[in-house]
């Protein structure tokens, strides 16, 4: 008969902590040669970052026994609600503007008219913008997450429509002043928008293609045949960087600081979600393209 | 920069409104020089920054008399509203005075499209001390609570 031999059973490690004294994990298989920097390890890995609904219980690093943590993230709302509420707002309240509606302008203006064309271009463009953005969320982009925190949608709302009232509060007030350069200043700045609104958008499409319906894959996106989506041999979130060329584009042809100011916000917070997405590309897939920064080609 | 345990975000807020106070209202609106209000904040501010730095240079050398400590978690209740107060009365003493002179103001039309009204501002900022000094005010009560009777505990153990 076999005698169990102790040197080579796997040993079970129950880890308690230190203060209140409750099992905080139990590691059963445990190769008795093992270090603590490795029992460490595996403690910390159970421990980690959040499990997908996805995970099956087999693949997990655990023991016989799987010990889940709850963590209750608070109030939860969908992701597609919080767009539609954001964009929504901006397009609204921009028009409430530009028609001049009683109370904001002085009386004699309500429901009075710009004389400038770029008056009427700015507010084209603008309500495009964001109903092309309330379009692509009804029927373009894939979530990963179903739900943020519900104070997100206060915080996002108050940035959105405080920012576009802000914006169009100047462009259609009657002491508006047209850009320095006139009609040549407008045609360009129009074309840099439209450019930019059409790259944006390709690459939204190119996304999109990425990952199949119902599904949460992630894959390195690539150039495909629409030059638009060049601009992935560059940048990791090419969308981010048409999204800031457009509101440059629009901040040039209104030639309005607040627009401007707009620009720098969004284009500050873009460039922190550009470095996480193409920090976690690059952790995700050996094989990430080397060349690529995140939001601005060889620069950010 | 972690040499001394103070929260950055509440630190620099107080930083930021002392340099708001000092430049952009006492500085720039001369006539608002020579009123008490100024006085009252200015002695505020420095006797708390003596016992605040007391406190830091005493910890970090790791010998602090109770004293110190006692006077840091103390005296604000005092201290604290006599500044706010000082504030306050400085701002709305500078009023008529940025209005009449515009001052920092710029309005439509400009070729950048832009208007901004000081005088509107600065009534902005002094109803925004509204939620803000209770929050900070009741933040250091806490800690009081928590630090000084934690020596209490200590001293009983000696």
């Amino acid at each position: 008969s076999k005698h169990p031999d102790p040197f080579h059973t796997l040993r079970e490690v129950e880890i308690l902590d230190a203060k209140i004294r409750e099992k905080l994990c139990f590691l059963d298989k445990v190769e008795p040669h093992a270090t603590i920097a490795e029992i460490k390890n595996l403690f910390t890995k159970t421990q980690g970052k959040s499990l997908k609904d996805e995970d099956v219980l087999q693949k997990l690093p655990v023991g016989t026994t799987a010990t889940l943590y709850f963590r209750d993230l608070g109030a939860q709302i969908s992701w597609v609600t919080v767009f539609l509420t954001e964009y929504a707002g901006p397009l609204f309240i921009y028009l409430l503007f530009y028609f001049r509606v009683p109370f904001i302008y002085g009386h004699k203006y309500d429901f009075t008219s710009s004389r400038h064309t770029v008056v009427h271009l700015a507010c084209i463009c603008h309500s495009f913008h964001y109903v092309k953005r309330l379009l692509e969320t009804l029927f373009v982009h894939r979530f990963s997450h179903g739900t943020m925190p519900l104070r997100n949608i206060f915080k996002n709302c108050t940035y959105y429509w405080g920012f576009a009232a802000w914006m169009a509060y100047y462009i259609n007030h009657p002491l508006y002043t047209p850009p320095t350069y006139g009609a040549q200043q407008v045609k360009l700045a129009l074309a840099i928008f439209v450019i930019c609104q059409l790259g944006n958008f390709s690459i939204h499409m190119a996304l999109r293609d990425l990952r199949p319906a119902g599904s949460k894959t992630r894959k390195i996106p690539y150039p495909t045949k629409n030059p638009f989506t060049w601009l992935f041999l560059l940048v990791s979130c090419p969308n981010y960087t048409y999204e800031v060329g457009s509101w440059i584009g629009f901040a040039i042809m209104t030639q309005c600081l607040p627009v401007a100011l707009f620009s720098l916000v969004g284009f500050t917070q873009m460039t922190i979600w550009a470095k996480g997405k193409h920090r976690s590309y690059l952790k995700e897939f050996r094989d990430y393209p080397p060349l690529r920064m995140p939001i601005i080609p060889f620069l950010l | 920069m972690g040499i001394v345990p103070s929260s950055v975000v509440l630190t620099s807020f107080q930083v930021m409104s002392r340099v708001f106070l000092i430049w952009a209202v006492t500085h720039s609106v001369k006539e608002v020089q020579s009123e008490d209000s100024v006085l009252l904040f200015v002695i505020a501010w420095t006797i708390t920054e003596i016992i605040r730095y007391s406190f830091y240079t005493f910890s970090l050398l790791n010998h602090l008399p109770y004293l110190i400590k006692w006077a840091r978690y103390t005296l604000f209740i005092v201290l604290y509203p006599m500044g706010v107060s000082g504030e306050l009365l400085t701002i709305y003493a500078a009023l008529p005075f940025v209005r009449q002179a515009g001052l920092y103001s710029i309005s439509l039309p400009n070729k950048y499209n832009f208007s901004f009204d000081y005088h509107a501002f600065l009534i902005l900022i002094m109803i925004s001390y509204i939620p803000i000094f209770p929050q900070l005010y009741f933040h250091m009560i806490h800690q009081r609570r928590k630090i000084l009777s934690h020596t209490e505990e200590h001293k009983k153990f000696e």
